[in-house]
């Protein structure tokens, strides 16, 4: 994780170079409720064992509780919590939602996972350059390009086979249409059709979103229980 | 959460060694094959309806399916989305699990195409030693010796299959369980999905004889789209 860590700061000196131009593509992006970035402290957790808590609140304690966790810094994530199972937990933030979510960008989404081995290893680095990218003040279509780059040029993984994390925090935030959607389990899978799972289709307990740019395919299945062992809302 | 069911459960589907009752013991209620006619299923067209039940119609209306004959799985309807759908019967059970030869023992499945590649050969290659007149454990040593030669693959990545009939038969003790769907993974992948863990939605089963690891993931509607009516999953 430290390794990442670095390449962040390195990432966000070249990052610098382009604010000026980010700027200018912020005023295109206007139209959209969250067209640019927040102040920075808008997204950070003043609370450090408040973000631990809640990043683990992503799965049950019988996981989280041996999981390396991180937090967001000023300058990207950082391993608050060493761990020894395999899985990290992680807080994120709203530029990891889809580009043409309407929730991008909103400082008020938190969206706590864990993620099992295979994911740690081949989601993460797509999870710390894209923070790298939003904490350089770039804009969405600068992040845009600059990821598809990043994936046309190899420098991002693939998702390994059996990429998986756990979403069942009670106090996970979409934003106001979602709030804290219902606990569910997702799978990274490269590109694939959404037949490959059969999902997406009448009555098929599978759900699927097709990531831009970026070749992978997320397929989602809601299970019944939060993390703290609460039923969720059966509809 | 009723951890004992859910582990007959995976023993039904995945050849679970949860069980340890000996399949020798007297006391065994399967302790041979019983006569084939028992195994099939007279209505063809029922069987195909069966089938289709693991699955949202959505996926099965075109997922190949096949039926139980005197020698083995054939194909009763061919498919055009990469879907296959059949009931497997006992002897997809682990070696010492008592309900090995249990004769109502209907377990329908609807797998995806990776699945299909993947795990499906299991099933058949089973059925086809078993019909022919093997043993249960001459059947073993034949898939044993399969995977040793590689003739029979492992688990592709993706590998998944749907079980949401709620007209399923998976033991004497579930019944039709809960609908659920289930992923194949390689048996040194075993310890990546934090299943089996107190409060965790996965459920595990490993399948020593197939070489494999079955997670099983409850969900909360049967494929007719009614809702599971208890809280196991």
């Amino acid at each position: 994780m430290n390794q990442k860590i670095v390449r962040m700061i390195a990432l966000g000196s070249f990052a610098l170079v382009v604010l000026l131009s980010a700027s200018q593509t912020r005023a295109e992006d206007s139209k959209t409720p969250y067209s640019s970035m927040a102040p920075l402290d808008q997204y950070l957790m003043t609370d450090r064992n408040a973000e631990i808590a809640l990043a683990r609140s992503a799965v049950p304690e019988s996981i989280s509780r041996d999981a390396e966790v991180l937090v967001l810094g000023r300058h990207g994530y950082e391993t608050a919590v060493k761990g020894k199972n395999g899985f990290v937990c992680v807080v994120e933030r709203s530029w990891m939602a889809p580009f043409d979510d309407p929730e991008f960008l909103n400082p008020d989404q938190r969206l706590p996972l864990c993620l099992n081995p295979p994911a740690a290893r081949s989601h993460l680095p797509l999870t710390f350059r894209m923070t790298e990218l939003a904490l350089a003040g770039l804009s969405k279509t600068q992040m845009f390009d600059s990821i598809k780059a990043a994936f046309d040029k190899n420098e991002l993984p693939m998702p390994e086979p059996g990429s998986i994390c756990y979403m069942m925090s009670k106090q996970q935030y979409f934003g106001r249409k979602y709030g804290n959607a219902d606990p569910h389990l997702m799978f990274w899978v490269p590109k694939t059709d959404d037949m490959f799972w059969g999902a997406g289709l009448y009555g098929s307990p599978v759900y699927v979103h097709q990531y831009s740019p970026e070749p992978i395919t997320e397929f989602i299945i809601s299970v019944s229980k939060w993390s703290d062992g609460t039923a969720a809302p059966t509809d | 959460m009723n951890r004992e069911i859910v582990k007959t459960i995976a023993l039904v589907v995945v050849l679970s060694a949860a069980w340890r009752a000996h399949a020798a013991d007297a006391k065994a209620p399967y302790p041979s094959m019983a006569p084939l006619d028992q195994y099939l299923i007279t209505d063809r067209n029922a069987e195909i309806e069966l089938a289709r039940s693991a699955a949202p119609e959505s996926i099965s209306k075109d997922a190949e399916v096949l039926v139980l004959g005197q020698h083995g799985y054939e194909i009763a309807v061919k498919g055009k989305n990469g879907f296959v759908c059949l009931v497997e019967r006992s002897w997809t059970t682990g070696s010492d699990d008592p309900e090995f030869w249990n004769p109502k023992l209907r377990a329908p499945i609807c797998f995806n195409p990776a699945a299909a590649r993947s795990y499906v050969p299991f099933t058949i290659k089973k059925t086809e030693l078993l019909l022919a007149g093997q043993s249960k454990t001459q059947m073993f040593e034949s898939i044993k010796s399969g995977l040793d030669k590689g003739e029979l693959p492992t688990p592709e990545p993706g590998a998944m299959c749907y079980m949401l009939s709620k007209q399923g038969y998976l033991n004497d003790h579930a019944g039709h369980w809960h609908p659920h769907v289930m992923f194949f993974v390689p048996l040194n992948d075993s310890q990546t999905w934090g299943a089996d863990l107190p409060g965790s939605p996965v459920l595990a089963s490993k399948d020593i004889a197939d070489r494999m690891m079955v997670f099983m993931i409850p969900v909360a509607k049967w494929s007719d789209g009614t809702a599971d009516s208890t809280d196991m999953h």
